[in-house]
């Protein structure tokens, strides 16, 4: 899922300094899981800033709501009654339900509280890594299943690069070397002639802003012809 | 001859080829290079001139290149993929051919965390093998990656670089393999220090016919003192410095340090001369450019080949 | 605010989105006619034995249509039992059919706002049975100050 970490309060609260009234707004989806932007954390941020606001030019009213998912319209209207009741929004979605939320609500302004981080996994409670970064032409049937378009700090597909040792990437001894790593998994399935042949030249595949629309879809909305 | 490159003539005369290093100025003054070619000149066959090293800002390599041409020396054009994609790269390309650089080795490069900008952004379009293969590609078949034609194809002699001593061990002769197949006509290694992993490392890609189909150049750097050593051991990737060269060092005194680093650089030349797959050394004098004919002369490699 | 004036102000969010979606809900709980070809849509019904719990018009029944039927007054225990149904049973995935155009991931997701006015929300796997305090980000005291009354920040 997509990965958020909340930011600091003193950025939130600067961001919204001649505001009166503000409508802290939740996402039910991803940022719930990672705990930056679900209902307890739109509840503590409520808190927190009611806190310590009391300034002239902090906001005087601060409301709190979460919707299911905020990169879908159905449940973006569920805002529709509260938005028109505050000055401002914060959203604690990721970078895509904040845009989304702005676009339905285009007469207010709208502020992040997290910072969306990557696509990535639980690996224990509030700790998450990276494994994806969307580059649209996957490749891990190839590399065992271990990416180095994200692993490897120099997005090599010929690697290893002369710098990993003792299986360590060049760039710390604490992150493991993604091709080191690749070599190992692919060597213990026997499949080590996958890295031995040249790794062409990529047609790079997110160079402008991705778009899927499924082929049983593509005379609904380009009237394109099946 | 697959380029008009001095290095190539060099090396297909079986000549054991000597090739030197630059280091472009962190500033716009071309009378450093001049100084610094200044000690090379006729001491090496070609210098290779550096691509913002360890990710730190420097005179751009192509221009010191051009500059390097001006004092009477062959320049090793240095490219590396963190800073360009292949439309800047491909036109750097030709443009360093047009200047009269014959002659582009393809690196990765370091990852910019290492240098004076950590939090730039990376490109890293193509990796150094494709780099490889690109440069091939516009020599040979005339095209650009694109496959577009190219008016007077730039007609390189091209390097690559190897590091026997990186991880997976057993995989490094394989990815030399790999450079190879890619297009590589040179490979200049890492500095060597550890000599029985070197042994065994151009043993591999001599029984595998590796040094048949590309000049293998062995990498040195003389330690300038015990101090280098340990740093270069402890803080430098992919480097493996032995425990005997630090020993060795601390057992003279300190003012003889570095005499005794350049013995142990001419004793290593002494046997690359004689190694099987060993076609030449690159001499990395590391901003001590000014011992390089000190270097060269005890190790026995002069007088160079004249540039014909 | 002390808990009964805390309760009372969580009852009357719910009585307020209650009373908003009255009409909606009322026409669809209605309509509803048990056909169960919703259940035929659903992969989580699918890929749990055909558990009925996991019926979509089940889940809507036994969350929304409870809540809507008893104004909102349900106690601590009926609440986890819908919590489990609406979060745990369904993940919103809007794929679930009605033949009779019944939007039942908009119901599903009014049961979520329902229950969120009475504080329960989804629970995660990964933070099953740590306390909160763990998870629940907390600021430096410091920055619960005012903020530097900066002009320059100011509009």
């Amino acid at each position: 899922m997509v990965k958020a970490e909340i930011k600091q309060l003193q950025e939130i609260k600067t961001s919204v300094i001649g505001y009166s009234s503000i409508l802290i707004t939740g996402c039910g989806g991803c940022v719930s899981v990672c705990l930056a932007g679900g209902q307890k954390e739109v509840e503590n941020l409520v808190t927190k800033l009611r806190l310590s606001c009391k300034a002239d030019t902090a906001p005087k009213n601060i409301g709190g709501m979460t919707v299911e998912r905020q990169c879908e319209a159905q449940f973006l209207s569920q805002l529709d009654q509260e938005v028109p009741k505050y000055e401002a929004l914060i959203s604690m979605a990721c970078g895509a339900g904040v845009q989304y939320l702005a676009e339905r609500f285009p007469d207010k302004p709208v502020f992040p509280a997290v910072n969306t981080a990557f696509i990535g996994i639980n690996k224990d409670l509030g700790w998450y890594e990276e494994r994806c970064q969307a580059c649209g032409d996957c490749v891990l049937g190839i590399t065992g299943g271990i990416c180095p378009v994200t692993m490897c700090a120099k997005g090599l597909l010929n690697g290893p690069c002369g710098g990993p040792q003792n299986g360590s990437c060049e760039v710390s001894k604490d992150i493991p070397c993604a091709w080191v790593t690749i070599y190992d998994r692919l060597k213990a399935q026997g499949r080590l002639n996958n890295i031995l042949d040249i790794f062409a030249v990529r047609e790079w595949q997110n160079q402008t802003q991705g778009s899927i629309v499924l082929d049983a879809y593509k005379s609904r909305y380009t009237g394109e012809k099946k | 001859m697959k380029s008009e490159s001095n290095l190539e003539k060099v090396l297909t005369d079986s000549t054991f080829a000597v090739t030197g290093e630059l280091g472009p100025p962190r500033g716009t003054s071309a009378g450093v290079i001049s100084e610094k070619a200044h000690y090379l000149k006729e001491k090496v066959d070609a210098v290779n001139i550096t691509d913002n090293q360890t990710a730190v800002v420097r005179m751009s390599s192509l221009a010191a290149s051009a500059l390097l041409i001006r004092e009477g020396l062959e320049p090793n054009y240095q490219m590396v993929c963190r800073d360009r994609n292949r439309i800047a790269m491909q036109s750097d390309i030709l443009g360093a051919y047009a200047l009269g650089i014959r002659n582009i080795l393809c690196l990765s490069g370091d990852h910019q965390q290492f240098g004076d900008h950590p939090k730039s952004k990376k490109v890293f379009d193509i990796d150094s093998i494709q780099l490889i293969g690109m440069v091939k590609k516009m020599r040979d078949e005339g095209v650009f990656l694109s496959g577009e034609e190219i008016a007077e194809p730039p007609r390189m002699f091209i390097g690559a670089a190897a590091n026997p001593f990186g991880d997976p061990l057993e995989f490094r002769v394989h990815r030399l393999a790999k450079k190879i197949a890619a297009g590589a006509d040179f490979i200049q290694t890492q500095c060597i220090y550890n000599m029985d992993r070197f042994r065994e490392w151009i043993k591999q890609a001599h029984d595998m016919g590796l040094t048949e189909k590309a000049y293998i150049l062995a990498g040195v750097t003389p330690m300038k003192s015990v101090g280098m050593a340990r740093y270069m051991k402890n803080n430098v990737p992919g480097m493996d410095v032995p425990e005997s060269i630090i020993t060795r060092l601390k057992g003279v005194d300190k003012k003889q340090q570095a005499s005794e680093g350049i013995a142990i650089c001419c004793e290593q030349i002494e046997e690359f001369k004689e190694m099987p797959g060993v076609a030449g050394v690159h001499v990395m004098a590391i901003e001590w450019e000014k011992r390089v004919p000190e270097i060269t002369e005890k190790a026995g490699l002069l007088p160079r080949p004249e540039p014909s | 605010m002390n808990d009964s004036q805390q309760k009372k102000a969580e009852a009357e969010k719910t009585r307020a989105v209650l009373n908003h979606n009255q009409a909606k809900i009322k026409l669809c709980l209605e309509a509803c006619a048990s056909c169960s070809i919703c259940a035929e849509s659903c992969f989580l019904f699918n890929n749990n034995n055909h558990d009925p719990r996991f019926m979509p018009s089940y889940k809507v029944i036994n969350s929304l249509g409870v809540l809507y039927k008893k104004k909102g007054r349900v106690g601590t225990e009926q609440l986890k039992r819908m919590q489990d149904l609406v979060w745990r049973n369904c993940v919103l995935c809007t794929r679930c059919y009605c033949p009779l155009g019944i939007d039942i991931p908009d119901l599903i997701a009014l049961a979520r706002s329902l229950l969120r006015t009475r504080g329960v929300c989804g629970v995660y796997p990964h933070t099953l049975g740590a306390p909160e305090e763990e998870y629940i980000m907390e600021w430096d005291p410091q920055e619960l100050s005012d903020p530097d009354e900066d002009p320059d920040t100011q509009r």
